[in-house]
């Protein structure tokens, strides 16, 4: 059955979007991304044009994050003091980066620019989690203590910055400084890639707020979701391009998803769920150097979107 | 004296004219009848069918052409950067050119009209090239490269199409009438498109009939169209509010549904 979708202008075959949002729900829920960075391209390949895909995907991801914060409040997985910081900081850095957009978009090389700072941080981000899951797997396996040897200088430095408060939820210490600037950093880099940021988030929250990993998929997902709110509105305000009727058929499938993801979840290890994200982020790196390496079919598009 | 000769002046200036009418007259009235020429937009629209009919000339040849009102495009514009980087490189504007382009011909009349004639009724990508204006190009032959991908854009979102045949003749009344239809495309957006039928004999544009096709949206379709363009800060509340509610919605229900948590 198709379903006509009045801002994008297009039709689409129900079946589609709901099975991607279940998809994408799924891997929210277990993970704690909003999955931006693998809807809005999907999107794009069934037809939807990249500024709707990309504002629509917002819509969805508010209703697939409150499904999963919701689940994993009831699970207390949701450290929500820290959570309001990272928000503090990822709202100011979404400010910033919207900024640095429009100035790069003015000197015309905005595209670069993007595809650069997604293969780069998924590369980075996905190389590093798969490396250190799977050297950690190996640790338990040889029965080796899982305790860190000594405190790096990193750690030593991150300790010794002022106001430290105790963050009771995920059983850290740490300087209200330190979420604020991670929060604003992946703010600014979430702003020039166009996505809500998860992806980079959990593995702030897992290597450097050392988070325990069913606390850091819960937060991220409560952060996740003020940020998708904010973006939908701002969305729908300036540009016009949030697809109602194709979030509906997106949300149906993710808010299942992330309620199936979140349960799923709790069977799998940490190391297992970190090896899973790894692999996925690695492989939409692969797409994206590809991409942009091969020649395209087509040497004209439509504007906006990644 | 003075009045006849004057007469005889104006009768002759009027043969003049007649003789250099880019439309001459033919034997037959040609007719174009667009069925289907209101399509409506509901929440169930896969696109449609418009089929033209008519009556004609049987010794000429047709060409049905639909088109939207010419208007300003742009397109991102792909290269290599670095030498091995395939990215946007720049905005090609083009002008002078519609959204929608359907010709379809009862032979290729391109072989059968000089290029003038088809420039003066836009039959056919060439004479469409021709007419267009594209911005930025530093020569002809960028600029047919370029038109040449933005075809290649267009066809590949089912807005352009370019063919032959597909044309049904019969007799009805004593009169030849041409039958044929085209595949409208759920891509096309909705406003006021204008089918046009030429008579081609001895390459040259004998008559030409119009008609028309309205694209609409309407009931739910309609009203979230104009609800998030001309109403957007409500049109986001309501889109975040029902998000929030969908998702708080299956949490409970998953909830109620037990032994989930």
């Amino acid at each position: 059955m198709y379903l006509y979708l009045p801002v994008a202008l297009t039709s689409v075959n129900i079946l589609l979007p709901v099975g991607l949002g279940l998809g994408v729900g799924l891997l929210s829920g277990l993970f704690g991304v909003g999955g931006g960075f693998l809807m809005t391209p999907l999107l794009i390949m069934l037809g939807i044009p990249s500024t709707v895909a990309a504002a629509t995907d917002s819509n969805q991801i508010v209703a697939a994050s409150t499904s999963g914060t919701y689940a994993h409040w009831k699970l207390g997985n949701v450290d929500f003091k820290m959570g309001l910081y990272l928000l503090v900081g990822g709202f100011t850095g979404g400010i910033v980066g919207v900024q640095l957009m429009k100035f790069l978009k003015a000197m015309g090389n905005a595209d670069f620019v993007i595809k650069m700072t997604y293969i780069l941080m998924l590369g980075i981000v996905g190389v590093y989690m798969l490396i250190e899951s799977i050297h950690s797997m190996k640790k338990k396996e040889a029965a080796v203590s899982a305790k860190p040897a000594g405190k790096s200088k990193f750690g030593a430095f991150l300790e010794s910055l002022p106001m430290q408060t105790r963050f009771e939820k995920s059983g850290v210490t740490h300087s209200l400084i330190l979420p604020i600037f991670f929060g604003w950093f992946v703010g600014v880099l979430a702003a020039i890639m166009g996505v809500g940021g998860g992806f980079l988030m959990v593995p702030v929250m897992v290597y450097i707020l050392r988070m325990p990993m069913h606390v850091v998929v819960g937060t991220s997902l409560f952060q996740i979701l003020f940020t998708c709110i904010e973006v939908t509105f701002l969305q729908s305000y300036t540009n016009h391009t949030v697809d109602f009727t194709l979030a509906v058929l997106l949300l149906v499938g993710s808010t299942l998803g992330a309620q199936v993801g979140a349960v799923f979840g709790r069977k799998l290890k940490a190391d297992q769920l970190k090896i899973l994200l790894a692999i996925i982020v690695l492989v939409v790196t692969t797409k994206i150097i590809f991409d942009v390496t091969l020649e395209p079919s087509m040497l004209l598009g439509l504007g906006g979107g990644h | 004296m003075k009045t006849t000769f004057k007469t005889l002046i104006i009768a002759a200036a009027v043969l003049v004219l007649a003789s250099f009418s880019p439309i001459r007259e033919a034997s037959a009235e040609l007719t174009a009848k667009a069925n289907h020429d209101h399509i409506t937009i509901d929440s169930f629209y896969h696109g449609s069918e418009v089929s033209v009919r008519g009556i004609c000339d049987p010794d000429v040849e047709l060409v049905v052409k639909i088109t939207s009102p010419e208007a300003h495009q742009s397109l991102k514009e792909k290269g290599k950067v670095g030498g091995f980087l395939w990215m946007n490189v720049g905005t090609l504007e083009i002008k002078n050119t519609p959204n929608l382009y359907m010709l379809r011909d009862t032979k290729d009349v391109s072989k059968l009209m000089a290029s003038e004639e088809l420039d003066k009724y836009i039959i056919g990508y060439p004479a469409l090239s021709r007419h267009a204006e594209l911005a930025p190009v530093a020569d002809a032959a960028t600029k047919d490269k370029w038109f040449g991908e933005f075809i290649k854009f267009k066809e590949h979102s089912k807005l352009f199409e370019s063919t032959d045949g597909g044309f049904t003749f019969g007799d009805s009344g004593g009169k030849h009438t041409y039958y044929m239809k085209f595949a409208w495309p759920y891509q096309a957006p909705p406003g006021g498109y204008l089918v046009t039928v030429y008579a081609i004999k001895n390459g040259k544009v004998m008559e030409q009939a119009t008609s028309k096709v309205l694209v609409e949206q309407v009931g739910v379709v309609k009203y979230l169209a104009n609800m998030a363009k001309n109403n957007g800060a409500l049109y986001g509340m309501f889109s975040i509010l029902a998000a929030l509610g969908a998702g708080f919605g299956v949490g409970l229900v998953f909830k109620k549904g037990g032994g989930a948590h």
